[in-house]
């Protein structure tokens, strides 16, 4: 296909991007003096800001563009990535979890994990958690690398070094908290660059009524076609979906992982903490109004050979159409001079942001949980900042080396799927029998999460090489031909349960640590959240029963 | 954050978003005006009136942003 040709404008405004993030992280690196200015934001955030940056730290172009041509293959079953695999886990962790980490004042989740369990468990999750963060950032890297050379014809090395090296260059400069600033940029830029597609689309089609007229069932329903896993496009049923991606894939991720999580730590006190993932539930479930109308735009037109928009083949797999290209293609149809460089801006603050992310958690987990708690114990504040900067440059060049490597062996892309089933998927029963269960002991802790892991690794190798018959497909998935995304929502099932298990089993046969030692981590040993001086509109309960009522009425109306 | 060297506190966020959105939403609207290739719906214009909301809003958090500075 032809490459898309930007105007002289459109340079204008990319550019001016990358002045400006680099001019955001020359301005804070002013401000920035502290550990806690260089690792926390200053904790002086509000939860609107730190809201914004809890939401956009996990929304990269990637998902745009993925979950767009994914709306072409599932439909509004997308949707179901938002309203039941991230508002209900959001909720979740700002009403029931934050107190146990905000209060605690750590810097990262392993160090909740030390606080509560021992040092070793903290080890295993921070150097999971480390390999984890650089593998997505270089993965992350690889993939816009892959779009921008197909679609704008872009040379990959250029790509790659250019925006690594803005990100290194801001983070070094201001820490955490330039990429908050960054993130919140991004998503104002992902709204303006991107939602004028969706409403250009439905302009084009003369309302969205005609737009979802003619598609077939499977693609406009949520839930009433999942009785039967052969009857929707997914080939998941409601079990599979409430349990795998509403429960321990949602919860696992939103509630653990730190590279979200570390946005809520910046909060200027408990309350605004507690509302910064409500806050950010509400913007989550408006996401869908961009990807899930603008693939279903796509999907029309597709289907409309007199309309023109014809789908490049794949480049991993010339045989598929590339269905991610959707949405730069919808930019090519309806933007002129000046919008095409704000949606590729768009694309590009995206991608940038999902890599500065995993950057600036992966440089706090590093410094906190592996280099001051086994290098060097006695490290001052100032020289832990050092070791943060030094950090970010190295954790750069070692996201170029995955991005590099990922080009080399096109495979590893299969690994990186699956690995928030390895590593977040019993961490959340770890985090959930530590916080609300006093028993929970650190020996079933640790062996708990290290046998879920390894279930979980067990069952996807078993299925990478084709060890996994009909039969025992059946038992482990409820379906003998399960789809990757069923494969994968059952992995992370197993990998909760076995852990639950294995954690729950041992601690009934270890010590527990004494109540004095859980004062502040666990429930019923902390003191209670006390919002009774608190305007209604002020308090996390309410925000968080008005986001939950909104969410059920959306999937009540798309059922 | 800590304050500068000279005792300031960092301006808000809001007013960063703000000057970026203005100014590029400016910028789409001179793009509105120039000869590029052919577009769907380029009748109705819509680098000119989105980018005309742009400037709108980015009017709105560049104050948004010097108020909660000046407040402190």
């Amino acid at each position: 296909m032809a490459t898309i040709e930007l105007a002289g404008l459109d340079w204008a405004i990319i550019v001016l991007y990358f002045v400006a993030i680099i001019g955001i992280g020359l301005y804070l690196r002013k401000f920035t003096k502290t550990g806690d200015d260089f690792f926390m934001g200053g904790r002086k955030n509000s939860s609107w800001v730190a809201g914004l940056a809890f939401l956009s730290a996990n929304l990269g172009a990637l998902e745009i563009l993925g979950w767009t041509g994914g709306t072409m293959k599932y439909g509004m079953f997308v949707s179901h990535f938002y309203w039941l695999g991230a508002v209900p886990a959001m909720l979740f962790l700002g009403l029931y979890m934050m107190p146990f980490y905000y209060s605690s004042k750590i810097h990262s989740v392993p160090g909740y994990l030390k606080l509560r369990f021992d040092e070793r468990t903290r080890l295993l999750n921070a150097v999971s958690f480390a390999v984890m963060t650089l593998l997505m950032s270089g993965i992350n890297l690889y993939l816009m690398a892959l779009v921008f050379k197909v679609l704008l014809g872009w040379d990959w090395h250029v790509s790659m070094w250019v925006s690594a090296a803005a990100i290194g260059c801001y983070i070094t400069l201001g820490g955490l908290m330039s990429a908050i600033f960054t993130e919140i940029v991004q998503f104002f830029l992902i709204w303006a660059g991107l939602f004028l597609l969706s409403i250009l689309g439905v302009m084009e089609f003369g309302g969205i009524g005609n737009v979802m007229q003619g598609l077939p069932s499977t693609m406009t329903s949520l839930w009433a076609t999942t009785g039967d896993a052969g009857s929707n496009a997914m080939g998941v049923t409601w079990l599979g979906l409430v349990m795998g991606l509403g429960f321990v894939m949602s919860f696992g991720y939103w509630t653990t992982d730190f590279l979200v999580v570390q946005r809520a730590f910046s909060s200027k006190d408990l309350r605004s903490a507690r509302l910064t993932p409500i806050t950010a539930s509400f913007f989550k479930m408006a996401l869908p109004f961009i990807v899930v109308v603008a693939g279903m735009v796509a999907y029309k037109l597709v289907m409309d050979p007199a309309s023109g928009f014809k789908l490049p083949p794949d480049p991993s797999d010339p045989s598929k159409l590339w269905n991610d290209a959707a949405l730069p293609l919808l930019i090519v149809r309806y933007y002129p001079v000046g919008l095409v460089g704000l949606g590729i801006t768009a694309l590009l603050a995206g991608f940038m942001a999902g890599q500065a992310g995993n950057v600036s958690a992966f440089n706090t987990v590093w410094t906190y949980d592996i280099y001051k708690a086994v290098i060097n114990k006695k490290a001052t504040d100032e020289h832990l900042v050092w070791v943060g900067r030094v950090t970010t440059v190295v954790g750069v060049l070692l996201s170029i080396g995955t991005a590099y490597l990922a080009m080399q062996f096109n495979t590893i892309m299969d690994y990186i799927q699956a690995i928030f089933s390895w590593i977040n998927a019993p961490l959340f029963a770890t985090m959930l029998l530590g916080m609300f269960w006093k028993r929970t002991t650190s020996a079933g802790a640790f062996w708990g999460l290290l046998a879920g892991m390894i279930a979980s690794f067990a069952i996807f190798m078993g299925f990478r090489f084709n060890l996994v018959g009909p039969d025992l497909a059946s038992v482990l998935t409820l379906s003998a031909a399960p789809s990757d995304m069923t494969r994968n929502l059952w992995q992370a099932i197993w990998a909760w349960l076995v852990c639950f298990g294995v954690t729950f089993l041992i601690s009934l046969f270890t010590t527990p640590k004494t109540d004095a030692e859980l004062v502040g981590l666990v429930k019923g040993m902390t003191p209670k959240v006390d919002e009774g001086k608190v305007w209604l509109l002020g308090r996390p309960g309410f925000w968080a029963a008005v986001a939950l009522i909104v969410v059920i009425a959306l999937n009540a109306y798309f059922w | 954050m800590s304050q500068n060297d000279e005792g300031r506190e960092p301006l808000a966020i809001w007013f960063f978003v703000g000057v970026i959105l203005a100014v590029y939403g400016v910028l789409v609207i001179i793009g509105s005006f120039v000869p590029g290739r052919p577009t769907v719906l380029a009748e109705t214009r819509p680098g000119l009136w989105w980018g005309s909301l742009m400037v709108v809003f980015g009017g709105i958090f560049t104050t948004i942003g010097i108020v909660s500075h000046r407040k402190g």
